[in-house]
C-alpha cells in the first residue's frame, strides 16, 4: 500500500527533474516564458474584480468577492488540473515506460508537482491583491495565514493519493479521463469554491460537509481571506482525507502497477 | 546498490559470480491489448471482470520456460529472428515487464539501453536531457555531475549543450543517448540492437566502450541481428527461437546452429512450392494409385532435407483398386532442372510380382545417398510390367541434399584422394 509512496520519495530527484522539464518545456519558446504563469491569474483576477464590482453584487460577508473567488479558483484549479493530467500521464509517457526502467509512480507525482508549482507561482499575485485590499481597508490580514502551508500540504497529499489511483486506472480503462472530468465539473459546484459554507441553507450543510474537499476549500478561505484559524473539525477531516486518499491510491496503484508498462 | 527505480526487482546478494539468473521465464502478452485498454471502467464493473489478468486463451506466448545464468564479467549475445522474444527477454531482465511465471535475479546495478535516447524531450536542452536520462538510468545527481564532461565529450556535442534536443541531428541524439548509458556505470548492461543506428565511426566507438566494459569486469547482454558481430564480440551466445531457448553455448556454435536453421527454413520455403498437379504430371489407368510418398533420414524421421552420404529411404503408400498380379513400383529422381539422376524399379531390381491388393507400403532403402548437394525432384509410379502406367506421378515431391563437401554434378560418392611421388598436402 505504501510501496508506491516510498518509491516516489526515493525517486524525488527524478520527480523534480521531470517537473522542471515539464515546466520549462511548457514555457520555452514563448515570448514571456514563465511570466505567463503570472499573466494568467492576473487576468483572471482582473476579470473577477470588474465583473463582481460592476455587474453582480456579491454577498456582504465575502467582499471583496474577487479575492475570495480568486483564492478558491486557484486552489480548485490545482486539484482538477493535477487529476486530469494524472489521467493522461501514462499515455503521454508510454515510450519512457516501455523503454526504460523508470518507476511508474514518478509520473503521477510529476503531474501533481507541476500543477503545484503553477499554484505556488500564482500565490504572489494573490498576495499582491490581498495587500492592495488591505491598503483599502477591505481585508484585515492576521496570523491565521501561517496555517496555509499545512493546509496545502494536506491537500497535496490527498491529491497525490487520488492521482495515483486515477493514473493507474486510466491505463486500463479508456473512460477514466472523461469520468474524472465530469466528476470534477460537478464537484466544482458542490465544493465551496464560489461561495462560503455559510451561504448554503442550514439543511443542506451536512451534505456539503460530506464532501471532504469542502473542508479544504473552507480552510483555504479561512486562512487567506477571512484570516481566522481553521476549525478543529476541518483539520480532522483534512487529515483523515489525506491519509485515506494516500492509502487507497497507493493500494490501487500497487494492484495495477505490474501491467502499467505493458498497457500504457 | 544505487536505486534504478524498480528497486523491488529481485537482486542476488552474496553470489559474486552470477550476475543474471533467469529461471523458467515465461511471458504471455494479451492478444487484444489495444481493445482491452480501450475497454471501459463501466463495462468492467458491470461484467464483474474487474482487474483480473489475461486468460491464457487470449494471450500470445512471447517467451516459454527460458532459463540461463550469466556470470559476472561475461558478454553474452542474444540472436534470433524477429518476434522470437529477444526484446521481451531484455525487458524481463530489466524489470520493465513482469514474467507471467518464472524468476529473474540481477546482481548489482542494471542499466537497460532498449532504445537510444528514450526519455529525451525535444524541447529542452541537451544539458537538461543528460540529467533526466542519467536519473532514468539510475545515476545520482552527483554521479551525473561528476561524469558530465565525459558524457558530453564522448557524444561530441560540446557546442550544442544548451540547444534544445529537437535541433540535434539524429546522429547527435543517438550519440548522446549511448554516451549517457555508457557512462552510467552499471554492473549489468542490457543493450537491444542499438548499434544498427549511427554511422560507422560511432559504431566503432560503441564497440570500444563495450570492450572497456568487459575489461572492467562488467556484464553485458546484447541483442543483435549482426551475427558476425556476435561471434566476434561474445564468447557466449543464446539463440531464441519462437520464445524458446534453442541454443546456449559458445557464440560460434550458437551462431552456426542459428544460421543452419535460417538456411533450412529458406530451403523449406522453396521446397514448399507445390508441384503442379495437372494431367501431364500424373498419368495412368488408376487401377492402382500412389497415395503418398515420404522421405526419411537415417533416423527414420520424415524430412525433405537429407545429408549427402547418409542413409535415406523413400516410402511409397499405394493402393490397388482391384487385386493385381502384374505390378511394378518405381522411383525416379531428377534435378530440379529436369536431368534424370536415378530411375529404379522393383522389376529391374529382381522382385517378381505375386499379389498386390488393398493398401501397401513399399520402401526403397538407400544405404548411402551418394548425391551432390542441391535440390532434387522425385517421381513415383506403380505400373504394369510392360510399362503401362496404373499411376505415374512426376515431381511428386522436392527435397534438398546438403553436403559438407561441395562438388559439381549430381554424383557424390564416398571418396578419398591419394598422391604418390613428389606431391604433398598439408595435414
Amino acid at each position: 500500500m505504501f510501496a508506491p509512496i516510498k518509491r516516489t520519495v526515493r525517486q524525488r530527484a527524478l520527480v523534480s527533474a521531470l517537473t522542471r522539464r515539464e515546466l520549462s518545456a511548457r514555457y520555452r519558446g514563448g515570448l514571456l516564458g514563465f511570466f505567463w504563469s503570472l499573466v494568467n491569474p492576473l487576468l483572471l483576477l482582473a476579470v473577477y474584480a470588474v465583473v463582481f464590482r460592476f455587474v453582480f453584487a456579491p454577498r456582504a460577508e465575502v467582499r471583496p468577492y474577487a479575492l475570495f473567488l480568486f483564492a478558491g479558483v486557484l486552489v480548485w484549479g490545482f486539484v482538477s488540473s493535477a487529476l486530469l493530467d494524472a489521467a493522461e500521464t501514462f499515455r503521454h509517457n508510454g515510450p519512457l515506460l516501455r523503454k526504460t526502467t523508470v518507476a511508474p509512480e514518478v509520473f503521477p507525482a510529476v503531474a501533481v508537482a507541476a500543477r503545484l508549482a503553477h499554484l505556488l507561482l500564482a500565490l504572489p499575485v494573490l498576495a499582491g491583491a490581498t495587500l492592495y485590499a488591505w491598503g483599502r481597508g477591505s481585508v484585515a490580514p492576521g496570523p491565521a495565514i501561517l496555517e496555509l502551508p499545512l493546509v496545502l500540504l494536506l491537500l497535496v497529499v490527498a491529491v497525490f493519493g487520488l492521482a495515483l489511483a486515477v493514473s493507474a486506472l486510466a491505463v486500463h480503462f479508456g473512460d477514466v479521463r472523461d469520468l474524472v472530468a465530469n466528476l470534477l465539473t460537478l464537484a466544482f459546484f458542490l465544493t465551496p469554491v464560489l461561495y462560503p459554507v455559510e451561504a448554503v441553507p442550514e439543511r443542506f450543510r451536512p451534505w456539503l460537509r460530506a464532501n471532504p474537499f469542502a473542508a479544504f476549500l473552507t480552510a483555504i478561505h479561512d486562512t487567506v481571506f477571512f484570516f481566522r484559524s481553521v476549525s478543529v473539525a476541518d483539520w480532522l477531516v483534512m487529515g483523515g482525507t489525506a491519509a485515506i486518499c494516500l492509502a487507497a491510491g497507493g493500494a490501487v496503484f500497487e494492484r495495477l502497477r505490474e501491467s502499467i508498462a505493458e498497457e500504457a | 546498490m544505487v536505486d534504478s527505480g524498480r528497486e523491488d526487482g529481485p537482486t542476488v546478494e552474496g553470489e559474486g559470480t552470477i550476475a543474471v539468473r533467469a529461471e523458467r521465464l515465461t511471458k504471455f502478452y494479451r492478444r487484444y491489448q489495444r481493445q482491452r485498454s480501450f475497454g471501459s471502467l463501466k463495462s468492467a464493473l458491470l461484467s464483474g471482470e474487474g482487474f483480473r489478468g489475461a486468460s491464457p486463451e487470449g494471450s500470445v506466448k512471447a517467451l516459454t520456460e527460458v532459463s540461463f545464468t550469466v556470470a559476472a564479467g561475461e558478454t553474452v549475445g542474444v540472436v534470433g529472428a524477429n518476434g522470437s522474444g529477444k526484446s521481451t527477454l531484455l525487458k524481463l531482465l530489466a524489470g520493465i515487464v513482469r514474467p507471467t511465471s518464472g524468476r529473474v535475479e540481477v546482481a548489482g546495478r542494471l542499466a537497460a539501453l532498449l532504445e537510444l535516447g528514450a526519455g529525451f524531450h525535444p524541447e529542452i536542452s541537451g544539458r537538461d536531457n543528460i540529467e533526466i536520462s542519467g536519473l532514468l538510468l539510475g545515476m545520482s545527481k552527483r554521479e551525473i555531475a561528476a561524469r558530465f564532461g565525459e558524457i558530453v565529450r564522448f557524444a561530441g556535442i560540446e557546442d550544442f549543450l544548451d540547444a534544445p534536443v529537437k535541433t540535434y541531428s539524429s546522429g547527435m541524439a543517438v550519440r548522446l543517448g549511448f554516451s549517457i548509458a555508457a557512462h552510467s556505470d552499471p554492473d549489468v548492461l542490457l543493450v537491444d540492437e542499438v548499434l544498427a543506428v549511427g554511422d560507422e565511426s560511432f559504431a566503432h566507438r560503441c564497440l570500444e566502450k563495450f570492450s572497456e566494459f568487459e575489461r572492467a569486469g562488467k556484464t553485458l547482454v546484447f541483442v543483435s541481428h549482426d551475427l558476425s558481430l556476435v561471434s566476434a564480440r561474445c564468447r557466449r551466445a543464446i539463440w531464441l527461437d519462437r520464445g524458446r531457448l534453442a541454443a546456449d553455448g559458445p557464440s560460434a556454435d550458437t551462431v552456426a546452429l542459428y544460421r543452419e536453421r535460417v538456411a533450412s527454413e529458406e530451403s523449406e520455403a522453396r521446397l514448399a512450392v507445390a508441384p503442379s498437379r495437372d494431367a501431364a504430371t500424373r498419368i495412368g489407368s488408376g487401377q492402382a494409385v500412389v497415395e503418398r510418398v515420404v522421405l526419411r533420414d537415417a533416423q527414420g524421421r520424415e524430412t525433405r532435407r537429407l545429408r549427402a552420404g547418409e542413409p535415406a529411404s523413400v516410402e511409397l503408400t499405394a493402393r490397388a483398386r482391384e487385386p493385381l498380379t502384374d505390378f511394378v513400383f518405381g522411383v525416379g529422381i531428377s534435378t530440379i532442372a529436369g536431368s534424370p539422376v536415378l530411375g529404379v524399379n522393383t522389376e529391374a531390381d529382381g522382385l517378381r510380382p505375386e499379389e498386390f491388393s488393398g493398401q501397401a507400403r513399399v520402401v526403397l532403402e538407400i544405404p548411402a545417398l551418394e548425391l551432390a548437394g542441391g535440390l532434387y525432384s522425385l517421381d513415383a509410379a506403380v505400373h504394369a510390367r510392360d510399362g503401362a502406367p496404373y499411376d505415374y506421378r512426376r515431381d511428386l515431391l522436392r527435397f534438398e541434399v546438403t553436403s559438407e563437401r561441395p562438388s559439381l554434378g549430381v554424383w557424390s560418392p564416398a571418396r578419398r584422394w591419394r598422391g604418390e611421388g613428389q606431391v604433398r598436402w598439408k595435414k
